[in-house]
């Protein structure tokens, strides 16, 4: 198990790969961003993006799910997050395009009051080109190594 | 396409509530499996041996059914093209099933885009409430509006 003590500032990570179908693009805005742009091609094709995009929180929620799927490979003790410090949309991400991630730990700090401790990373999602198309910087809590162990 | 409200619309200080969105526990599991399926976020049962008591919504899930709200807001009101992100997203409080959430906007700055005159930014403060009037998410954004043609 890696808990908050094993983390250190400066230490990277490659978070996996996923593919954005059209079909998954225009069912997630469909759902939660419906802007002309997220769900209708030929709309899209008009607009100032030139062609169908993916919501950003759509690259977030892919973001979410490659890093949850990282955790488990490391068997880490993440207890959720308290927020994201920024977020930025950097480039459009398109039908076909492959988002992978890489991490980097900026800052630990233990909670005060909580058996756990915060850990602050940047994460950047990458198309296939290498265009950083998401960058965040966001926080993750992690569990305390138990007493005897420490 | 002058009816629709453009960057120079925009008024710093500016305050509007708006939305009503009903969470239910399959919703949140559902978007979970998909995007963040960690155990208190798919289960009842995990979730009360979690940190948070109970299952609670994926905080992406909370912040998808904020734009929700704003679309269902503003679509076909406003002659906003997208976002250039966001800063200070803080998950407040968890969200749970059966809770009702509606949103609070207030527009905290604003300036001409300089590389594309046509366009402008608004920085707009977002606060997320549940039925009790208790803030559960908050962010601010960074919205892209079209600015009306010159005369």
């Amino acid at each position: 198990m890696k808990y908050f003590e094993d983390f250190r500032v400066g230490e990277t990570d490659e978070l996996g790969s996923y593919t954005m179908t059209e079909a998954e693009i225009v069912a997630f805005a469909r759902k939660y961003d419906p802007q002309p742009f997220h769900v209708d091609p030929q709309a899209a094709r008009g607009s100032i993006f030139g062609g169908l995009i993916a919501s950003g929180w759509h690259t977030c929620a892919i973001l979410m799910r490659l890093s949850v799927e990282a955790a488990r490979r490391e068997h880490s003790a993440a207890t959720g997050s308290p927020g994201v410090d920024s977020c930025r949309w950097l480039k459009p991400v398109r039908p076909g395009d492959t988002l992978s991630g890489r991490t980097e730990v900026l800052d630990t700090q233990p909670s005060r009051t909580k058996p756990f401790g915060f850990v602050r990373r940047r994460v950047e999602m990458l198309n296939q080109r290498g265009d950083v198309v998401l960058s965040i910087v966001g926080i993750s809590m992690y569990r305390r190594r138990p007493e005897p162990d420490r | 396409m002058t009816g629709l409200i453009h960057w120079e619309d925009i008024e710093v200080g500016q305050v509007e509530r708006f939305g009503r969105y009903e969470v239910s526990a399959e919703e949140i599991v559902e978007y979970a499996r998909q995007f963040d399926p960690q155990p208190f976020h798919l289960d009842e049962e995990a979730g009360r041996h979690s940190i948070f008591g109970g299952l609670i919504a994926s905080g992406w899930h909370t912040a998808a059914m904020l734009m929700r709200m704003i679309c269902d807001h503003a679509l076909g009101n406003a002659a906003t093209v997208g976002a250039v992100g966001f800063d200070g997203l803080k998950w407040l409080t968890p969200v749970r099933p059966g809770d009702v959430l509606s949103v609070e906007t207030r527009a905290v700055d604003k300036a001409p885009s300089r590389s594309r005159p046509e366009l402008g930014s608004v920085k707009v403060e977002n606060r997320v409430f549940n039925q009790h009037g208790v803030a559960v998410m908050m962010l601010t954004s960074i919205a892209l509006y079209r600015r009306r043609p010159a005369r």
